[in-house]
């Protein structure tokens, strides 16, 4: 029997997606940010059930409310270290080095290994409220593994000045996938360790093409040589959208479920039109944001020449309205834009990535079975309280 | 044999695609609609009711015309429809599709809540002022002196425009008095560092001290001023704040609390202005005490070089009268104890058989009103 094959569909639309984001966003503003937890719910739902590998929805399961308990487990140890740990180093910084840059960094390097931990266990959460075909997805304990791994990786990566970043990215890769699972199935990413350096190439020509022009206006101080950069500049935009297409492209078709596979044709084009085009659309909507703003401040404050900027009282009264009209005008933009670029970005992207991916199944899906709930106490606290990966 | 195919015959209404939850397989299922639930026919030939009223569907979901059906209760099994005819039938017939299927952890929430609440509240109100006390104590005045410094340049940044930071009044003769007048109204014992009289050329009516004995008067305050003794008591108040190290232990403790309210809020909508909101309450709470003592500072050396206490209170008369006692909001924003309050302080310090005399005389005085410039 030749396996089958499972297209996958995408079922979402960036209209209905704008309006949700945006109504969570507002309700998010309302509630001084405690409804972030059934926002950043509802996106997900949303997004997920967008994905449907041969028409079947993937589904979100996480819970707002257990988000917000984990939240409140995370803040009593947080806040703690937060409060205590910065006027500590506050106070050492200016005692001993007269300066607060110390402090600062000492926080924040305090913080790196958190933030690595956070971001494990946040995709920890996420995969074991991930469901598809009624199997939940899970992942292996491993955080501080993570942590420490990723310190030294990312430590190299920055010596080398990105050299080895290829090989940060697959290895880090390696170690979350081969952690992951499908129901009972363990998931494995494969591939050489230098997989991912061929879908760096269209970054790293013209950052050689750029340094030979260096050389070369040096060398014969003809500056005409610098013209091309008029040719590399682009292409190494061009670059960055390939390395996206191509990395993901050879880390799925190299990801095992079994003897389950993948099959992906994402294209570097796409990938920088939605971007370019995207960028287009936001600043046609920023603009108009910005002028709806302008005219109602104008009308609220009734015109601005009638003021007698010597008179106090009434500089009192103007900034009595204009104050919090300004602050809400800026909350709406926040939120406008952040509802728009989900819809212009994240969005149109999910759905290139996942249409032109197919699930090749030679009958191995009718043998997994379901795994265990994974209970998780503070769900994704941590990530929110150090806000990792912010966005969803 | 046609009889046995007659009893599996049944019209259904629609078909679908049901998931058990136990293993990654797909059962295609036969649906019928009845009075009381919908009926779900298996391969097997097995049938089960799911009742009208415990039929919940997913929500958000991208796919707005079909559904994906779950009991309530139940935790794996779903049931996932097309969009149709059949859909629709169950949108209409089923009660509660969008009501939430478990129970709200009520008790486990509020115990959370109480607990994240106290121990926020405890580290805010409790530890990290304790702890800003204690460090302001024994923080070298080289630290403290630099802790001024990174504050003054943050303040001026905030209160420039854009980039711009704002400009300080350097009027020769202006400055030369104000040197003159704050001299007289330090303490008897030395302070670890000099104090510093910045003049920001700017509108507000404000004046306030920084660690390290940086020392603010704005061009507003100047201007609003009906006399040089006000000005003078308006300093010797801030140079009682430098005397009680406030900005130190204030600059301290701001340190500790803000990275913990933004643990609280979070990062939504860019939070700072609530953040800073929330630390100015915060501030007003906690800086009263710190306030009248300052108060008394004043009055004090005030009284001692012969300068009439009074004047605080008539500038604050004057405040009063043109602004409104702080009540509300603004009692909160301003970090001063009510004005209604100061007034009659400042009226009882002063010694009504003692002659007074005025701060600096008729050519200081203007020289200080024209320090940012004749306009």
């Amino acid at each position: 029997m030749p396996p089958r094959i499972l297209p996958v569909h995408y079922a979402g639309r960036a209209g209905p997606l704008f309006f949700l984001a945006l109504k969570t966003g507002f309700f998010t503003l309302l509630t001084l940010g405690m409804y972030r937890f059934w926002a950043r719910t509802r996106l997900r739902r949303y997004f997920w059930s967008a994905i449907r590998p041969g028409g079947i929805p993937m589904e979100y399961v996480g819970d707002p409310i257990e988000k917000l308990l984990g939240f409140l487990v995370a803040v009593v140890i947080m806040a703690f270290y937060i409060g205590v740990v910065n006027l500590i180093l506050m106070y050492f910084s200016f005692a001993f080095f007269q300066g607060n840059e110390l402090a600062y960094v000492l926080s924040f390097v305090g913080l790196i290994p958190l933030y690595f931990y956070a971001a494990y266990r946040a995709r920890r959460y996420i995969l074991a409220r991930t469901r598809w075909r009624g199997i939940r997805f899970g992942m292996e304990q491993g955080a501080w593994g993570y942590a420490l791994r990723s310190m030294a990786h990312w430590g190299l990566a920055i010596v080398t000045l990105g050299l080895t970043f290829p090989l940060t990215r697959l290895w880090l890769e390696k170690f979350l996938t081969n952690r992951s699972y499908f129901g009972d199935q363990q998931i494995k990413q494969g591939g050489e360790h230098f997989l991912l350096y061929g879908a760096m190439k269209h970054v790293y020509y013209p950052i050689i093409l750029t340094g030979v022009a260096g050389v070369m206006t040096w060398a014969f101080d003809n500056p005409v040589w610098l013209a091309l950069m008029l040719l590399t500049a682009p292409w190494v935009i061009f670059g960055w959208a390939y390395w996206k297409a191509e990395s993901f492209r050879r880390m799925i078709e190299t990801k095992e479920v079994g003897q389950i596979r993948f099959r992906s044709k994402p294209r570097a084009g796409r990938v920088l039109g939605i971007y370019l085009l995207g960028g287009v659309i936001l600043n046609i909507v920023l603009s108009a944001l910005m002028i709806i703003i302008a005219a109602l401040a104008f009308v609220v404050m009734g015109g601005a020449d009638i003021f007698d900027l010597g008179d106090l009282e009434q500089i009192e009264q103007m900034s009595a309205v204009t104050v919090p009209v300004i602050v809400a005008g800026y909350f709406l933009v926040f939120v406008t834009m952040g509802a728009a670029s989900k819809a212009i970005f994240t969005l149109p992207l999910a759905a290139h990535f996942a249409e032109v991916t197919q699930v090749i199944d030679p009958g191995e899906l009718a043998t997994i079975r379901q795994r265990d709930r994974d209970e998780f106490a503070e769900a994704e606290g941590f990530a929110d309280a150090l806000d990792v990966g912010a966005a969803i | 044999m046609s009889e046995t195919q007659v009893q599996f015959q049944v019209e259904f209404d629609g078909f679908a695609d049901c998931v058990a939850g136990h293993r990654a397989v797909l059962t295609r299922v036969g649906l019928r609609c009845s009075a009381t639930g919908l009926e779900l026919h298996m391969p097997d030939g097995s049938v089960c009711q799911w009742r009208w009223e415990d039929i919940r569907a997913l929500r958000d979901q991208a796919d707005r015309d079909g559904l994906v059906l779950f009991q309530k209760g139940a935790v794996l099994a779903r049931l996932i429809l097309p969009k149709g005819e059949l859909a629709d039938t169950i949108k209409s017939c089923a009660p509660s599709l969008s009501k939430r299927a478990h129970p709200v952890p009520w008790r486990k929430l509020v115990t959370w809540s109480a607990g994240a609440v106290a121990s926020v509240a405890a580290i805010i109100f409790v530890l990290v002022p304790l702890m800003a006390a204690q460090l302001a104590d024994i923080l070298p005045p080289e630290g403290e002196k630099a802790l001024g410094d990174t504050t003054l340049a943050q303040i001026r940044q905030v209160l420039g425009e854009a980039e711009v930071q704002v400009a300080t009044c350097n009027g020769a003769g202006g400055l030369a008095a104000l040197d003159h007048l704050h001299r007289r109204l330090l303490p008897e014992e030395d302070l670890p560092y000099p104090v510093d009289i910045h003049v920001f050329d700017h509108d507000l009516v404000n004046a306030f001290a920084l660690p390290g004995g940086h020392v603010i008067l704005f061009r507003g305050l100047i201007e609003a001023a009906e006399g040089p003794d006000e000005v003078a008591a308006v300093l010797a108040h801030e140079i009682g704040h430098v005397v009680g190290r406030d900005p130190t232990r204030d600059a301290l403790r701001s340190a500790g609390s803000i990275g913990v309210l933004g643990l609280l809020f979070g990062d939504f909508a860019g939070g700072t202005v609530v953040l800073f909101l929330a630390n100015q309450m915060i501030n007003a709470s906690y800086s009263q005490a710190a306030e009248t003592a300052a108060d008394e500072y004043a009055h004090n050396v005030l009284e001692r070089e012969g300068i009439s206490p009074a004047s605080l209170g008539t500038f604050f008369q004057r405040l009063k009268d043109q602004y409104g006692d702080a009540e509300g909001l603004l009692a909160h924003l301003s970090t001063h104890p009510q004005l209604e309050k100061r007034i009659l302080a400042a009226g009882a310090a002063v010694d009504g058989t003692k002659a007074y005399t005025p701060s600096m005389g008729r050519a200081d005085w203007d020289a200080v009103r024209t320090m940012c410039g004749v306009r």
